[in-house]
């Protein structure tokens, strides 16, 4: 399945558009990740632990979408948008939506 | 271009597990874990608390001006004084705690008796009212003393703060309220059987020192009598056993061992300062 | 003991009347989307097809707060600890942005196509012991109305 964050597809025409698809999923780390978390604020830099969190929930979001997409009958997700936000503390949710469309 | 409309059949945006067996399994797997961990823990406590001496102890529990809320016994003079130096030291002797213990009397009603890290004994006034006889008493303060040898006052702080951490990382937010239940569960249960098990040395060393056990119970029908029927349910988050049944346990223990119950000594009254 | 008391009490009426408002909500979603389904929607800045002159334009938005019950924030509460997908929260979630678009939607249903549809999320409000329970979702979009 093509995704873009484009209008279309470059080089492909849409033939069809099937509206909007979305995925989306709220992930926490477990405790001792948010305890780390916690010591590393204190010197700074990169908190692997929620790198690799929201890498997981969006590589999951994405499969999500992509099946609503699968279900509609597209073969294509065009003008796809992330947003991401804490729902809880140590959760983060991701959501992301795009067009489903179909191309030739 | 057309458009197409459609709805997706599955919502995969959602998960399909029922919501309870979720709460299950988290619940059930996080029990096990706090439990195996405060398991571990208490025991690697209890073993510290073993090997510190009662100098160490001494030395890491300095009391600071207890003479605010209490008064040495040795200072009232007469029965209290004798008390101190005659009963307190051979129940000492009879369970074989020979390092110094000092004996506070606390001037307050309730009916309390504590042992502190450090090597203090706090009675309350109360509690010296409470009893009949010196026999009474004397089985109050075994028991302190109990705790002493068993250091179980030393093992309460160890649990007390491996509890603490353990709630702080279990307890957040809203699962405290799961939590702290168990938490007290857990913490009373262990009491219990540390309450029991003093209990069994104190009727040991009344034996020992008086040659029989007669004043045992003396307390527990007191605070039997002032309890009545309540708190039938609320003893499992207690420390201390229920009363009943720490009367029934010392009867068995005495027939068991043939400690007769026999007349007992006189106490006379004394007062605070 | 009035501690255990009070939790059994919120969790069973959070369990309880917490499913049954679920399950109505999404009875309403799905009958409300079946509605819409033909109002053309997309997330692209041109129109899909070619409509012709268009006759009005103007931005339309729909918003939506949720809060979860106090069951699913127990289960989340657990889930915290020991990490994974906080699956109690996604149903909040995919109820509040279905049911923003929605009244997006409601918003304009003589509207010919609704473009550039964006959606928004932010946690409104912060309870005891900053636990969050509640989401705001707002979808905005352009309505555009064809000449005909």
């Amino acid at each position: 399945m093509i995704i873009t964050n484009t209008e279309e597809v470059t080089g492909k025409k849409i033939v069809k558009c099937l509206g909007v698809v979305s995925g989306s999923t709220v992930r926490a780390k477990h405790v001792g990740r948010d305890i780390m978390a916690g010591l590393k604020n204190i010197v700074g830099g990169e908190l692997r632990g929620y790198t690799e969190l929201l890498t997981e929930a969006r590589d999951e979001a994405m499969e999500r979408m992509q099946s609503q997409a699968t279900q509609l009958g597209a073969n294509a997700v065009v003008n796809v948008r992330f947003s991401t936000s804490s729902v809880a503390a140590g959760a983060s949710e991701i959501y992301i939506y795009g067009t489903a469309v179909v191309i030739e | 271009m057309e458009y197409q409309p459609g709805l997706p059949e599955h919502n995969d945006n959602i998960s399909h597990k029922h919501p309870l067996m979720e709460f299950a399994l988290l619940l059930g797997g996080l029990s096990v874990v706090a439990f195996v961990v405060y398991l571990l823990l208490g025991l690697a406590v209890d073993l510290v608390a073993e090997h510190i001496s009662p100098e160490q102890e001494l030395q890491w529990f300095k009391r600071n001006s207890v003479d605010v809320i209490a008064s040495s016994m040795l200072d009232h003079g007469g029965e209290a004084k004798r008390i101190d130096s005659a009963l307190f030291q051979g129940l000492k002797q009879c369970l074989d705690v020979d390092y110094p213990l000092q004996l506070w009397l606390v001037k307050s009603e309730k009916v309390n008796a504590l042992a502190v890290p450090g090597d203090d004994v706090f009675v309350y006034q109360g509690l010296v009212d409470a009893v009949q006889s010196e026999n009474g008493l004397a089985f109050v303060l075994a028991h302190e003393i109990a705790h002493f040898q068993q250091r179980d006052h030393l093992k309460g702080i160890g649990r007390g703060l491996i509890l603490a951490s353990l709630m702080a990382v279990v307890g957040m937010g809203d699962a405290a309220a799961l939590a702290n239940p168990a938490a007290a569960l857990s913490q009373a249960q262990y009491s219990q059987s540390r309450e029991s098990s003093a209990d069994a040395k104190a009727l040991q060393a009344l034996a020992c020192h008086y040659g029989h056990v007669g004043g045992a119970t003396e307390l527990f029908d007191a605070l039997l009598k002032q309890e009545g029927k309540f708190a039938e349910f609320g003893h499992y988050f207690a420390t201390h056993p229920k009363t009943q049944a720490r009367i029934e346990q010392i009867h068995t223990w005495a027939q068991s061992r043939g400690y007769g119950f026999k007349e007992t000594n006189p106490l006379s009254t004394f007062d605070g300062i | 003991m009035i501690e255990l008391g009070i939790f059994l009490t919120l969790f069973c009426l959070g369990f309880f009347v917490g499913s049954y408002a679920e399950k109505q909500h999404y009875k309403s979603i799905v009958e409300r989307e079946q509605k819409f389904m033909h109002l053309v929607t997309t997330s692209s800045k041109r129109p899909v097809g070619d409509i012709g002159a268009v006759r009005k334009t103007h931005l339309v938005r729909g918003n939506a707060v949720i809060s979860v019950d106090y069951f699913k924030r127990i289960i989340a509460g657990l889930r915290a600890i020991v990490g994974g997908n906080v699956s109690s929260y996604e149903t909040l979630l995919d109820r509040s942005r279905r049911e923003a678009i929605l009244r997006l939607k409601e918003s304009c249903p003589s509207a010919s196509q609704i473009i550039n549809l964006r959606i928004e999320t932010s946690s409104v409000f912060k309870g005891a012991k900053d636990q969050t329970g509640s989401v705001e979702i707002l979808a905005y979009g352009t309505a555009i109305y064809a000449e005909k």
